[in-house]
């Protein structure tokens, strides 16, 4: 078992040649007590935004766009939910690494 | 007879009578709606596109003026700030405007109007209720688009105001300390509302409807934060009533704060202590201001939780240390890790647990786990050479796992003579009593330990068989059943024969109804959250033992729950009539206790 509470699962990605597409896929938890609310959203959004890729989340088989609070909101994701974030474009893996490390570190 | 009395939502308590002032604002309902010629829509495009943008820059200012003390403020502006500029609200309103030809505060209403159905949907409370952040940030662009400015600076007497919704913006914009109280159309109970006037400590109501209808400008109004009512031009009675009701309410209030560092001692002279349920050692002040007579129950598990490496013995005996120290010669009770797998996923692996509550946790897990649980006790042995530190065990189901636990502290203890560090060997050693089975043998464990501490959450659930956040049987979490007096009055009498103490730690100590109730079975003493204590001092301090004892006999005679409330209502509230509503008024409703 990782010490680690987010896994990572590099699907299909790319060759590593400069400015190719590249897709990313990893799995993370929301550890923090009151979920995915309005001040994580907001941070994950505002974060998800700096990136070219196109970013989604999925969890229970819905997919949003993680660059959008209003959709983080209404997936309703509280303490405990596994999500699925996947990012397509030239800053795909940048862009899950970081992402990650917000869920990681709590949103703090 | 009042012109009308609209009810609400009572979010913060308190009386206050005034002049009603009206935050003057648009809302949704009322927007024009226009069909516009096909040349018309590229400019029309535009001005949503300058309303956006010149909504956000104002928007951005306030949240630059956000006092440091209102930090929780700037983050929910931050928050608005995304959603003025999320892709599913302004390009939802360009793509309506442009495909429907229709104006730009229509198009945007009807972006709107399209989230709700995904908010409305969603069961969790909280998630439907941030639709009202997305309503505020929308009409603070119709208010762009439609010209109207609020002027905040126009009011100039103490007023009562009246709004349909108080955005995290609006404080920082409001000339705070003109206003009394205040009621809003909008809001629930996690509403941005509430927590302003908890922080002004000013009376306020919200989910009022009818507020605009029946309400005008410069009307006197009763506003009644603790029954959540508007009163609007009362008559003379009225006004005597509520005068009245505010004088009793503010000296209530004033009153149990400044006598919750007298004793827990009924008016026949019975002592009972009345202790906290803390988790951080920043909650000490609160204890100590709140008249709290030491620590029932520490939480060990919060230095646990938050992180990913788990805490060595240096960090937790010093962490417990310092505890027992700024408290001394107060008892601090630490009640050893109740966690299960789930927490540690990390380090242990998950289990896959049908029934987590029937799982592997607390003492069973710490069993299984013996070097994350002796690393614990060598911690809490080693900072027991300082204060009044105590130790509890919980979840214990019988004599095998009481055994179990203490072989392992004597352990410890062997370990850290052999080390050449000192422990206290007196510490007084005491189990939860939460778990059916422990009460049934409670005569067999109350000799082998020093005390006992009844943790009545998890024992009325285990009892009664339900599981309250269960909401389809949640209405059956009765602490009065009368299968749980008997069996606190079973647990407490054994520890008494036994010739120890037994206190009780659970939601049941804050609850008025219960504690008359424990207190005629003599408990030693009880412990709750820090803020709960000064109300529930103030009943002990007018009660008697006798009437308690009275109370407790007619009780345990009595077979259903609501037979049983009405006894206490009769013997302790009868007398005191709005005691029982100040007392539930002051509490914040937000924070469930959980044990």
């Amino acid at each position: 078992m990782s010490d680690d509470t987010t896994q990572s699962a590099p699907v299909s990605t790319a060759s590593a040649s400069e400015g190719s597409a590249q897709e990313s896929v990893r799995l993370v938890c929301v550890l923090n007590e009151s979920g995915l609310h309005a001040r994580p959203a907001a941070r994950l959004s505002q974060e998800a935004q700096k990136f070219q890729a196109d970013i989604s989340i999925g969890m229970s088989g819905r997919t949003v766009d993680a660059k959008s609070i209003l959709d983080i909101l209404t997936l309703a994701a509280g303490h405990g939910a596994n999500l699925e974030l996947r990012a397509t474009g030239v800053d795909a893996h940048a862009a899950l690494e970081q992402l990650a490390g917000l869920f990681k570190n709590r949103f703090q | 007879m009042a012109l009308s009395i609209l009810t609400g939502i009572p979010i913060s308590a308190g009386i206050s009578i005034g002049k009603a002032f009206f935050l003057n604002r648009s809302h949704f309902g009322q927007v024009p709606r226009q069909t516009l010629a096909a040349e018309l829509v590229t400019g029309e495009m535009e001005r949503l596109r300058q309303a956006f943008a010149q909504a956000r820059s104002e928007l951005a200012a306030i949240r630059d003026r956000v006092p440091a003390e209102l930090k929780d403020h700037a983050l929910i502006i931050d928050s608005h700030l995304m959603i003025m500029g999320d892709p599913k609200l302004m390009g939802a309103a360009i793509n309506h405007l442009e495909t429907l030809h229709i104006n730009a505060e229509w198009a945007l209403e009807k972006a709107v109007s399209d989230l709700e159905g995904a908010f409305k949907a969603l069961d969790d409370p909280y998630f439907r209720e941030r639709l009202q952040d997305v309503r505020l940030v929308a009409e603070r662009v119709q208010n762009d688009l439609l010209g109207q400015k609020v002027d905040f600076k126009s009011i100039d007497s103490r007023v009562v105001l009246l709004a349909y919704d108080l955005t995290p913006a609006d404080t920082i914009e409001l000339q705070v300390d003109k206003i009394m109280s205040f009621a809003t159309v909008m809001g629930g109970k996690t509403s941005h509302a509430g927590i302003l006037a908890k922080s002004l400590g000013i009376p306020a109501v919200v989910g009022v409807s009818g507020l605009e209808e029946h309400i005008q400008d410069g009307n006197l109004v009763i506003l009644d934060g603790i029954k959540g009512k508007v009163i609007v031009e009362p008559d003379e009675e009225e006004l005597a009533l509520y005068g009245d009701l505010k004088y009793q309410f503010e000296s209530y209030r004033a009153g149990i704060i400044k006598n919750c560092h007298l004793p827990g001692e009924t008016i026949d002279g019975y002592r009972i202590k009345v202790k906290a349920n803390i988790e951080l050692y920043e909650e000490v002040a609160q204890v100590v201001d709140n008249g709290g007579e030491g620590i029932g129950l520490f939480r060990t598990e919060y230095a646990y939780l938050n992180r990913t490496s788990l805490p060595d013995e240096d960090e937790l005996y010093e962490h417990y240390r310092d505890l027992a120290d700024i408290l001394s010669p107060k008892r601090v009770i630490l009640r050893t890790l109740d966690l299960g797998a789930d927490k540690f996923m990390a380090h242990f692996g998950r289990l896959e647990e049908h029934n987590p509550a029937m799982g592997l946790r607390a003492i069973r897990f710490c069993l299984r786990h013996r070097e994350l649980f002796k690393t614990q006790l060598r911690a809490i042995l080693r900072a027991s050479v300082v204060g009044n530190i105590s130790i509890m065990f919980p979840m214990i189901s019988g004599l095998k796992e009481l055994r179990q636990s203490l072989a392992l502290l004597r352990e410890c203890q062997q370990e850290l003579v052999r080390q050449g560090l000192s422990y206290n060997p007196d510490m007084p050693v005491g189990i939860m009593m939460e778990l059916p089975a422990a009460v049934m043998v409670a005569e067999i464990l109350a000799r082998e330990v020093d005390f006992f501490s009844i943790g009545t959450n998890d024992l009325i659930q285990y009892s009664l068989g339900i599981d309250r956040t269960n909401r389809h049987v949640s209405y059956l979490y009765q602490p009065l059943h009368p299968a749980v007096v008997r069996s606190i009055k079973h647990v407490v009498d054994a520890a008494h024969q036994a010739g120890i103490e037994c206190d009780l730690c659970g939601e049941m100590a804050s609850d008025p109804f219960c504690v008359p109730i424990l207190m005629g079975m003599q408990i030693d003493a009880i412990s709750l959250n820090p803020q709960t204590i000064p109300g529930i001092k103030h009943i002990i301090r007018q009660v008697t033992m006798d009437d308690c004892k009275k109370l407790l006999k007619q009780v345990l005679d009595s077979p259903t729950v609501s037979r049983t409330n009405q006894l206490v209502r009769e013997t302790v509230f009868q007398k005191f009539p709005d005691q029982l509503s100040f007392f539930f008024s002051l509490l914040d409703t937000d924070e469930g206790p959980s044990q």
